[in-house]
């Protein structure tokens, strides 16, 4: 009985303290929610409105006018297209060009094998906008500025190094003995790269991916840097772009932000769970 | 028709014979070399290794190596970008370390966000990761969900975002401040050169909080519950369970943490870009934005460069100080 006793009261007080921390929880997420939904907010105003006392208006009726402006005149749907093209691009060789070297960092016999290892890791310490300025000089040289390989060329080079980390570190714990049998049944190395190892070492590819799409989607400054042309801007350039362009009318500024934030917070609603798991397997391997 | 049929009976067969044959070459290798030596063959292969390793690595010599050695000859020139750079030896590295006060500022700031993530955010990420795992169930996955957003919307959204809360006239932050009757407090966040770091740091925390937090959070599901419920049974309390428990089983996930906050607030540069570009005066600088400055604003291509392989030797430096201080601890674990 008095056990049991014991027991209630301790569920009671667990009760206050998990309300308590709903409390706090509460608030850290109006702090992280809030500016964005001030964003949304005024972008469905008009820019008269952003100047009254109040902190939040509700849009009566909502100014959907600004959208329309902010896709059209943003050419959000030119800057969409590009940002899928480089990124599917990137990622994808990034994966693939990764795989390919972590199977001969871990599986195959060379001399130099931790030398270059060692080398390509390093890529993890260097600060891409150390880069910036060299890359322009040479990207022009070779006469390839401005287009879409001025953008996957390094966002590939750049996330090599963290896929070959996590991806090396996962194939070491893959049995060996798989290849073996392959080997037996007269497979080639290269083919047991694409049609055995792929497939194994897909929970890692997965982090990989998710990990490179959330940089390169929202990479700005190579892009800023190395592209000047309209034909191979990304999506981040749209706000850029409008800050100029439009610079007293706030409410389509902000209707522009709200339209290039919207893709990838989409992703990240549907693949949530993913993504943390990604996100943390990433981390913590890092 | 009958031809054709017979010509691929007999490819069909030579087919199969090839792969008979090979896998009894195969079989006799490996009976009389032994298994061991022909893998060890296969894996040694140098044409497969070449194909294998090639592509990646042009890519990452091409695009991460490369500039490098560029910026290493350049930074040793003057050159305005046009015409022929001149080879001036190591005076442009002199200048930066001993007359550019600038750079000195860009370091500083650096290490001040490096010492506010660690000091302000990094503690704030904690308990949040801990404060959501102890409310559980459904409620834990949506707070962690919002707690991420910012971390997914890209960096010019949010930058431009906070330029516009920060705003004097129109800005969230002051009209929230007058909702309070804290008007006397209203100021000019990114025009006063004594608030702008701190304005700065708020975005750069704001946006990076649900990173911090997650990896935190990993850690913490990484402990098991055993270890909890022990403590429970023994009558520890909260205080002493975080103490004794949670903080030295995370110590290493702490340290991962604290690393990556330093190694980022070193190559902190877009939220500087697309809010103050080091202003006013050059009170918000950092490295990565005055290289930036340098070399396209004031076409110094030659000194940029200069910067940029400094900004890599510190950021090397950095990162192996940190790992040395972090291995040395995990063996004491």
């Amino acid at each position: 009985m008095k056990k049991f006793k014991k027991i209630g009261i301790n569920k009671k007080k667990l009760d206050l303290i998990k309300i308590i921390l709903i409390v706090v929880a509460v608030i850290f997420s109006i702090g992280q929610l809030f500016p964005l939904v001030w964003l949304v907010d005024f972008s469905l105003n008009k820019t008269g409105d952003l100047f009254g006392a109040n902190i939040l208006k509700w849009p009566n009726p909502p100014q959907f006018q600004n959208y329309k402006t902010a896709w059209v005149d943003g050419k959000i749907f030119l800057y969409l297209i590009n940002s899928v093209i480089v990124n599917v691009a990137s990622v994808g060789l990034t994966i693939l060009l990764s795989v390919m070297m972590s199977y001969a960092f871990v599986r195959m016999e060379w001399k130099l094998n931790k030398a270059v290892y060692g080398f390509v890791l390093l890529g993890l310490m260097i600060p891409i906008h150390a880069t910036l300025l060299p890359n322009f000089l040479s990207f022009k040289a070779i006469g390839i500025d401005d287009s879409y390989l001025a953008l996957i060329l390094p966002y590939v080079a750049f996330s090599m190094p963290m896929a070959i980390f996590i991806l090396a570190g996962f194939m070491e714990s893959v049995p060996k003995s798989i290849e073996e049998a392959a080997v037996i049944d007269g497979c080639g190395i290269l083919r047991i790269v694409f049609t055995i190892i792929f497939p194994i070492v897909k929970p890692a590819i997965v982090t990989v991916l998710i990990l490179t799409f959330l940089s390169t989607w929202n990479e700005f400054i190579m892009a800023a840097t190395y592209i000047s042309s309209d034909a191979f801007r990304t999506l981040p350039f749209a706000v850029y772009n409008f800050a100029g362009q439009y610079a007293s009318n706030y409410a389509v500024q902000f209707a522009v932000m709200t339209l290039v934030a919207l893709p990838s917070l989409i992703i990240y609603i549907i693949l949530n769970e993913q993504i943390t798991k990604g996100v943390t397997a990433g981390a913590l391997k890092g | 028709m009958q031809k054709s049929n017979l010509l691929h009976q007999v490819q069909c067969r030579s087919q199969i014979f090839c792969i008979r044959f090979n896998a009894e070459v195969k079989s006799f290798c490996i009976r009389f070399i032994g298994k061991g030596d022909f893998m060890h063959a296969l894996f040694k292969d140098k044409k497969t290794i070449f194909l294998l390793v090639f592509p990646g690595l042009l890519v990452f010599l091409y695009a991460v190596f490369l500039p490098i050695v560029l910026s290493g000859y350049f930074g040793m020139t003057e050159w305005s970008g046009i015409g022929k750079p001149v080879f001036i030896g190591l005076e442009n590295f002199k200048n930066l370390i001993f007359n550019d006060s600038t750079f000195i500022t860009s370091l500083r700031n650096s290490l001040v966000l490096g010492l506010a993530l660690i000091c302000i955010q990094h503690p704030l990420c904690l308990g949040a990761a801990i404060m959501i795992d102890k409310i559980g169930g459904k409620l834990e996955k949506v707070f962690r969900a919002i707690f991420f957003i910012p971390c997914v919307i890209s960096v010019i959204v949010t930058s431009k975002m906070w330029v516009q809360i920060y705003d004097s006239q129109y800005g969230l932050l002051n009209k929230i401040l007058d909702m309070f009757h804290l008007g006397f407090l209203k100021q000019e966040w990114l025009a006063n050169p004594k608030l702008v770091l701190g304005s700065l740091f708020v975005i750069i925390m704001w946006q990076g909080f649900g990173w911090g937090m997650l990896i935190y959070y990993a850690g913490i599901k990484g402990i098991s519950e055993d270890v909890y419920e022990a403590a429970q049974i023994d009558g520890a309390g909260a205080a002493q369970v975080f103490k004794s428990i949670t903080f030295p089983l995370l110590k290493p996930v702490i340290k991962i943490n604290i690393t990556l906050a330093m190694i980022s607030a070193f190559k902190q540069m877009e939220v500087i870009y697309l809010t103050t570009n080091g202003g006013p005066g050059n009170a918000s600088q950092f490295i990565a934005n005055y290289l930036y400055i340098k070399a396209f604003n004031s076409y110094q291509y030659g000194y940029g460069n200069a910067i940029s392989i400094l900004f890599v030797i510190v950021c090397i430096f950095v990162t192996i100080i940190l790992n040395k201080i972090i291995k040395k601890d995990v063996i004491e674990y």
